[in-house]
């Protein structure tokens, strides 16, 4: 491997490890949308929002609809945009569908107070007492629209950040086969790749994988492409078209299609030779993943011959998941400088992301992890000589996390977070944190949080977060 | 004393004959309420009814037809009446009544539909897609609409065996046989 590329991976990896201890990873939330709509408590699905409990879960599979759903538990009445009994004069008139009763609009905030210190190599920059107030606001819409459609938005304002669009998906529910078995999404999402360790994330302010930002581009590459969707990573939030389903109750599947690299910043993108040209989203990614859950509830919410505790996070059980991310670079050539600044050109030929999930319920304790390995196919070019050079780095990372409710209100959460990348001359990242959660009120919560990265001490923060939705 | 016991005795046997009845409960799973549910005497074998010369009338007022349900012994002509400022149709899907459709027409005026047989018709309205009602046409005169609450009562039943039916707008239809014997109670539970 050149030094330009052995550099460039470890400024990248010091880069990522910035990112990480700033908390750049936006998690799942909570949409209270629906706790209005069905009038119940958030805990009839989160353990502690935004993480989901085995109901939540076969909810949210379910197009956020309860399990074989009733009009009587549904209690804030939908607008009809046509009688139920104009189906029967479809298509001579429009088939007959609804919209919520009223405007679905709900707020998450999240305040923090974070201390936090920041190793650059030379020097320690320290951050006391940083009032993050707020830290993120998240608007959210979301509801169904007739029996088998819905729809779900989400407008994040991120301090630092600016208003973005973090999702815009719409949905379409059962749309052939057994209930549940074809789900179809289409827009801009967290893609169900990611399923169960985006969604069940119980740390909000440290809420990162480092499978999600890693880049093995180099120094400005795709950390912050990760972010926006699609990207050389194992996306986060994708703009793409997925089919989804649960069938016999217990199996999970995803298929999906994403724009492939995310909106590419015009600075990255150079005139190298070797790259057909500059559309990120002329070759289109996809991605799958196939699960299959073992003890306690039907992944769609089946029951049947199951006694459950009326503790409903509780449950014994392991879900077992494959996954599998492939996409194309070959148009978009990234602009990349060493430590000393000489510039190169890297061009993503190909990517392959392969991973294991696992997931075990026992009682109060949740234990979750996966495991991604990463291939490369990269041209390097010498912008200066336009010397090419072809590689074919890997990368593994995992992590494992550990939730356990002491009791509703107080909930502790440790993670450690390992990745190395084939080059065993860059420097590998590993990352403890710890949590504890006390849920003031079902939508009000106060954290403790702690990230430190376990290669160097000097890298760290502490952060006293205040969570509310509603 | 005998004067107040004579008075009661002549109240007693003055007073009309109590006709038998089905009244109870209809049970609904799966629905807001019980409102709507018709509960009517099926067939009676050997035995006709000549349709009413009464009209029925179904109102459309406020974009919303009222009654949601009406039950009608076959051959009853129902009005429609317009009583709101914008037009109205009244159309129906359903080949049981011929798929009518009665075009539109302004406040304040009527028109008409006879149901010839037995018929569950939807009616719809194509100027306004969210209204619906639905004229349930039975073979016998014994029939009631349930509360919010399920409870019925259809007066007048003759003692005999019959079968009665329930059909709801969005619930399965149920059945079952019934011997009437002055007033006679009834359950049933209908669901998805």
């Amino acid at each position: 491997m050149p030094t330009t590329i052995r550099l460039a991976h470890r400024l990248s990896i010091a880069a990522t490890a910035v990112l990480v201890l700033l908390g750049a990873f936006r998690p799942a939330s909570a949409v209270p949308v629906f706790a209005r709509k069905y009038q119940t408590s958030c805990q009839t699905c989160h353990v502690a929002f935004p993480k989901l409990n085995p109901f939540g879960e076969a909810f949210r599979l379910n197009g956020y609809r309860m399990p074989a759903e009733t009009e009587d538990q549904v209690k804030e009445t939908p607008m009809s945009l046509g009688s139920e009994a104009y189906k029967k004069t479809w298509p001579a008139m429009v088939y007959p569908g609804s919209i919520p009763g009223h405007v679905p609009i709900a707020i998450n905030i999240k305040m923090a107070d974070v201390y936090s210190s920041e190793f650059d190599g030379t020097s320690a920059s320290v951050t006391k007492n940083d009032f993050q107030f707020p830290q993120e606001v998240n608007l959210f819409t979301a509801g169904t629209l007739g029996e088998k459609f819905g729809f779900l938005a989400e407008l994040t304002f991120e301090q630092g950040e600016g208003v973005s669009i973090e999702r815009a998906q719409f949905t379409a529910n059962s749309v052939g086969g057994p209930e549940h078995a074809v789900n179809f999404k289409v827009g801009m999402f967290a893609p169900d790749l990611a399923d169960g360790f985006q969604e069940m994330w119980l740390m909000t302010n440290n809420g990162i994988d480092s499978m999600f930002s890693y880049n093995p581009i180099g120094v400005r590459g795709g950390t912050s492409l990760a972010e926006e969707g699609g990207g050389i990573s194992i996306p986060s939030n994708v703009q793409a078209i997925e089919f989804y389903g649960v069938a016999k109750h217990r199996f999970f599947y995803t298929v999906g299609l994403t724009n492939g690299l995310g909106a590419v910043p015009t600075d990255l993108l150079t005139s190298n030779p070797h790259a057909t040209g500059t559309d990120p989203h002329s070759s289109k990614d996809w991605y799958a993943r196939f699960d299959y859950k073992f003890g306690g509830m039907g992944l769609d919410g089946d029951t049947t011959g199951k006694s459950l505790p009326p503790e409903n996070w509780r449950e014994n059980s392991v879900r077992v998941g494959l996954l599998g991310y492939h996409g194309s670079g070959d148009d978009v050539a990234f602009a990349v400088s060493d430590e000393l600044g000489s510039p190169f050109d890297v061009v993503d030929r190909s990517y392959d992301r392969y991973g294991l999930y696992v997931s075990w319920l026992w009682r109060d304790l949740n234990v979750f992890g996966v495991y991604l390995h990463g291939k490369d196919a990269l041209t390097v070019t010498d912008s200066t000589t336009l010397a090419e050079n072809r590689i074919d780095p890997t990368y593994d990372s995992w992590f494992v996390q550990a939730d356990y409710v002491i009791r509703p209100p107080f909930q502790v959460s440790l993670r450690y977070e390992d990745l190395s990348p084939g080059d065993p001359t860059a420097k590998a990242i590993r990352l403890g944190n710890a949590n504890f959660t006390y849920l003031m009120l079902a939508n009000i919560k106060l954290m403790l949080e702690y990230q430190r990265d376990l290669e160097e001490s000097k890298n760290y923060n502490v952060a006293a977060v205040l969570r509310l939705a509603f | 004393m005998k004067t107040l016991l004579f008075g009661t005795l002549i109240l007693v046997v003055a007073a009309p004959v109590v006709a038998g009845d089905i009244h109870g409960k209809v049970s609904c799973k799966g629905t807001r309420d019980c409102a709507n549910a018709v509960v009517y005497v099926d067939t009676i074998a050997g035995k006709t009814f000549p349709a009413p010369q009464a009209h029925e009338k179904i109102n459309q007022q406020n974009l919303v037809f009222d009654p949601h349900v009406l039950p009608v012994l076959v051959g009853t002509t129902v009005d429609f009446l317009n009583s709101d400022t914008v037009q109205h149709n009244v159309f129906s899907p359903d080949a049981c009544a011929e798929k009518f459709n009665l075009g539109t027409w302004p406040k304040g005026q009527v028109r008409s539909y006879t149901f010839k047989k037995d018929c569950v018709a939807t009616l719809l309205c194509k100027v306004h897609a969210e209204m619906e009602a639905y004229v349930v046409a039975v073979p016998t005169p014994y029939y009631a609409v349930t509360k919010p609450d399920g409870s019925f009562k259809i007066a007048d039943v003759p003692d005999g065996a019959y079968t009665v039916k329930v059909w709801h707008p969005k619930l399965k239809a149920a059945s079952k046989p019934l011997t009437v014997a002055g007033p006679t109670e009834a359950a049933f539970e209908i669901a998805k």
